[in-house]
């Protein structure tokens, strides 16, 4: 940890050398940013395909349908298998109230932030090691949704909990 | 037969799992074989004689899945877990060595940017060619995992810091690349053709820093549970058959007979059957003075026995120990939500595309109002990379697990991250008396002999033999003074042989009387003495005293002479009275509930500084006495009393604390347990809880100042007035260190005092 912090405050130091870290400012010749005048239908194309990015990215980001899915019967547990790779799918699980779960997760993606699934309210996190299926069981006892959500929070799915 | 456990490894779907079973069953001598597609495992059952493990993993191989054979210790598996983990953190390590060399010498070749002239030796760094070699790697080889992480997250229409790394450094790094192949493109339109590989390069290197320091510093936070687990003995030495053998923990059944010698741990949790010890329990309550164990007396699995060895009946194992019990409340209490989380989650979701849209329009306005590309690019590069949503997801339940941890460790367990929020607001602290402030159990506090006042008294029994009378008497009693009485006539005869009573006889409410050794004795009240017209007026104003002080007190006549008074009390905790002062010294008020009556009430509170006393009051009303404090009143109140009689009030008290006994950590109407018994453990949880809150809080500030102050800045917002613009190797330093100083000072909670 302490050669870490080392190896960071030298890093640190090295990329400070250059100068002042907040100033790139034109007092520095060299990479100083002179205004150029640009023509007019270049600025117009600039802003309309700015909107289109941010609208699509948006949309694309935003937008998104849950993939959903029904647990199946087994012995009793309602068992899914959700992989787990840029993302949970399905993110949308269905359950009925008052039996046991069992959710298994199978890790392709080696995404940090996928390394652990929560789901708070049953007071579940696992670790999921790559390329193995680590499984969670819990019982629901009211009707609602739950979400469950990668360590970070980012990645996330909903247990949908119904009435039998 | 022989059962077999095979991990697998290949299937793709439930068929792949149809056909395995098939090969299995195929093998001569395989009885049974099971395989479980979604934990990847199969169970075979074979006949060891005509058949081996060898014969059966090939059979899985021949199909083309590969078998690996689980040791029927299941703690291996978890150490090829392990090791994969740190085959993982070597390849991160190795990774950031690569990515911290080659970054360096790019920051050495862009020292010329600022005016700085390199010796002629290194004056190659400055080629825009040698720098795209030194940078490819780290953009292709050590960044890898950010731009495939992203692209399977785009695929699945998410977005993630990933995304927001991967789109940065890739932006910077074509930008340069175009520039390193067509510079005079740049020149001609009056642009610098200049190159932002050393960005690329830092950026990657120090946020996969950051997330091996994180790694490692996130492993410390559960350390607790570690902890507890590591308690936990290995083998139990258990009488089976007449002879003391030595078994793996897991094969402990219940009534085995457990032997235990000086320095050894308790394996399991039971009773004392034989021999007598002390014991340390501090692993578990966090009493430091060791506790004496003799037969009939419960034990705890993962203490540590001191000086005597003992055998003992195991009562609980494995997953019903108090041990096991602890951990998975630690376990769930640490994963349970706070509710200040709620307002951290709520963000993330749509955090990374708004970072996004907020970049694209940051290119956009500085090219409508400067025109220079180059600018452009730099401040949407800034922004993407200063954006740190980890930190926000961080911020509290990383405070969270290490603060109920810290909690775990100290004896005092805490059901969710609710409570340890709330224990920060309360304001009445509502205690119960016996048991809570008191030990709950009565011992003899005073005896006095008719002696002492009337030296000359007819017909007074030598001590020895009175105490020898009194404790034969009172053995046959199951008055709740009696055990008192008893344990004070055993000390006093040191464990004599107690002669036997004929003719005995217990009238409620007076008390009991027998013939031991040939004479009547009689013990009971002072009413029941008039009754009988012994005259016991001589104890007079010393009753009255000790019964103002909150003490019962009983007389003993032999053959119908007075002998003596005894005073009996339940005595207060050593610790209580210093526990309440530091609580009222916190800003609390401390309140006594007992359905004791006023004048025994009155005598423990002051001995204690509890200034309001609510006495008399039946079991079932003490709930009421709660919501009183809590509508009439309008406070957050705490109630600390023992978890079984106590359970509706603790319940709804908006913290209920639960005094536990060592073992009974399950005790379901509380929010924390104290497994101590001691009453400093409720101003440790307070504490606690405002040390982790204040942890969060802090957290969420630092998480906030990062990206309210961050992406502003590197938009260029000071630019037209200060001419500051972050440089994107500093941002990326920047989201680098969010994280981590996020997860550090989460761990700073482990070491506050409280």
């Amino acid at each position: 940890m302490k050669v870490a912090a080392v190896l960071v405050g030298t890093m640190i130091s090295i990329a400070q050398m250059g100068g002042d870290p907040m100033k790139m400012s034109p007092s520095n010749p060299n990479r100083s940013f002179q205004p150029i005048e640009q023509p007019l239908p270049v600025k117009v194309g600039v802003v309309l395909g700015g909107l289109t990015l941010v609208g699509a990215e948006l949309w694309w980001f935003l937008g998104r349908k849950q993939q959903k899915q029904q647990a199946t019967q087994t012995n009793g547990v309602q068992e899914v298998l959700i992989t787990v790779d840029g993302g949970y799918r399905p993110d949308r699980i269905v359950v009925v109230v008052d039996e046991p779960v069992r959710l298994a997760f199978r890790r392709l993606d080696r995404n940090a932030c996928l390394d652990e699934v929560l789901i708070p309210d049953f007071g579940i996190s696992s670790r999921l090691p790559i390329g193995q299926t680590t499984t969670v069981e819990f019982t629901p006892n009211q009707v609602g949704e739950y979400t469950f959500t990668c360590g970070m929070r980012m990645f996330r799915g909903v247990i949908e909990v119904k009435a039998t | 037969m022989e059962d077999l456990n095979l991990k697998l490894k290949g299937m793709s779907c439930a068929s792949c799992a149809n056909s395995i079973e098939r090969a299995l069953l195929n093998v001569p001598g395989v009885v049974e074989g099971n395989v479980n597609f979604s934990s990847d495992r199969a169970t075979v059952r074979y006949d060891p004689k005509q058949t081996n493990i060898n014969i059966i993993t090939k059979a899985v191989v021949d199909i083309g899945y590969e078998a690996q054979v689980i040791p029927a210790d299941l703690g291996i598996e978890d150490d090829a877990g392990n090791r994969a983990q740190q085959l993982e953190e070597r390849n991160l390590q190795r990774r950031v060595l690569v990515g911290a060399v080659l970054s360096s010498l790019l920051v050495i070749g862009s020292l010329s940017h600022f005016s700085l002239t390199l010796p002629s030796s290194l004056a190659g760094l400055e080629n825009p060619w040698v720098q795209l070699a030194l940078t490819s790697p780290v953009q292709f080889w050590v960044g890898r995992e950010f731009q495939q992480s992203a692209w399977k997250a785009f695929r699945h229409r998410t977005a993630d810091m990933n995304t927001l790394i991967a789109l940065g450094t890739s932006i910077a790094f074509f930008y340069s690349l175009w520039v390193t192949i067509d510079p005079s493109y740049f020149t001609t339109q009056g642009l610098l053709a200049e190159v932002y590989y050393e960005a690329t390069a830092t950026i990657i290197t120090l946020t996969l820093l950051g997330r091996w320091l994180e790694n490692r510093a996130k492993g410390a936070t559960s350390t607790a549970i570690t902890a507890l687990m590591g308690l936990q003995a290995k083998t139990a030495r258990v009488i089976r058959d007449n002879a003391e053998i030595d078994i793996p923990i897991a094969e402990v059944a219940l009534a085995d007979i457990v032997m235990v010698r000086p320095g050894e741990k308790i394996p399991v949790d039971g009773e004392v059957v034989s021999g007598y010890s002390t014991v340390d329990e501090s692993m578990l309550t966090g009493e430091s003075f060791p506790v004496t164990k003799q037969i009939g007396d419960e034990v705890v699995g993962a203490t540590l026995n001191k000086t005597g060895s003992f055998r003992f009946r195991a009562t609980k194992i494995g997953k019903d120990t108090a041990l096991a019990q602890i951990v998975k409340l630690v376990q769930q209490a640490q994963n349970s939500k706070a509710p200040i989380q709620r307002l951290a989650d709520n963000i993330t979701s749509w955090f990374v595309p708004v970072i996004i849209a907020i970049a694209i329009t940051t290119f956009v306005v500085w090219f409508l109002a400067i025109g220079n590309f180059t600018l452009s690019i730099v401040t949407t590069v800034g922004v993407l990379i200063i954006a740190c949503p980890c930190a926000l997801g961080l911020a509290t339940p990383t405070s969270v697990t290490v603060g109920i941890g810290k909690g775990a460790e100290q004896g005092i367990l805490i059901k969710a991250a609710e409570s340890l929020e709330l224990a920060r607001k309360i304001q009445t602290i509502v205690l119960d008396k016996t048991g809570t402030i008191t030990q709950g159990k009565p011992v003899v506090t005073d005896t006095s002999s008719v002696l002492d006042l009337i030296p000359s008294s007819p017909g007074v029994l030598d001590p020895l033999t009175l105490w020898r009378s009194i404790g034969a008497l009172e053995s046959n009693s199951e008055h709740p003074l009696a055990e008192a009485l008893l344990q004070y006539a055993r000390d006093r005869t040191k464990d004599a042989q107690l002669p036997t009573v004929e003719q005995f006889e217990a009238i409620a409410g007076s008390g009991v009387k027998g013939i031991v050794e040939g004479r009547q004795v009689w013990i009971g009240t002072q009413r029941w003495f008039d009754e009988m017209n012994i005259n016991s007026s001589v104890f007079l104003a010393q009753k009255s005293e000790l019964e103002d002080a909150g003490k019962t007190v009983v007389f003993v006549a032999v053959e119908g002479h007075l002998q003596a008074a005894i005073a009996v009390a339940d005595t207060v905790k050593s610790t209580s009275a210093r526990a309440i002062r530091t609580l009222q010294k916190m800003g609390l008020e401390v309140v006594m509930l007992t359905g004791d009556n006023q004048r025994t009430a009155k005598a423990i509170a002051e001995r204690v500084g509890i200034k309001r006393v609510l006495a008399e009051v039946r079991p079932d009303q003490k709930v009421q006495m709660i919501q009183t404090l809590q509508i009439d009143e309008k406070k957050v109140v705490a109630m600390v009393g023992d978890g079984i009689n106590d359970a509706p009030a603790l319940a709804q008290a908006d913290v209920g604390m639960a005094i536990g006994t060592g073992t009974d950590v399950a005790i379901a109407a509380s929010d924390i347990t104290l497994i101590s018994g001691d009453l400093q453990g409720v101003v440790t949880a307070i504490r606690l809880s405002r040390a982790t809150m204040q942890n969060i809080q802090q957290n969420l500030f630092w998480a906030f100042a990062y990206n309210v102050l961050g992406i502003p800045i590197a938009a260029g917002v000071l630019f037209p007035i200060t001419g500051w613009l972050l440089n994107p190797a500093i941002a990326g330093a920047a989201m680098a260190f969010s994280s981590i100083s996020v997860v550090l000072n989460a761990l700073r909670l482990k070491g506050v005092k409280i």
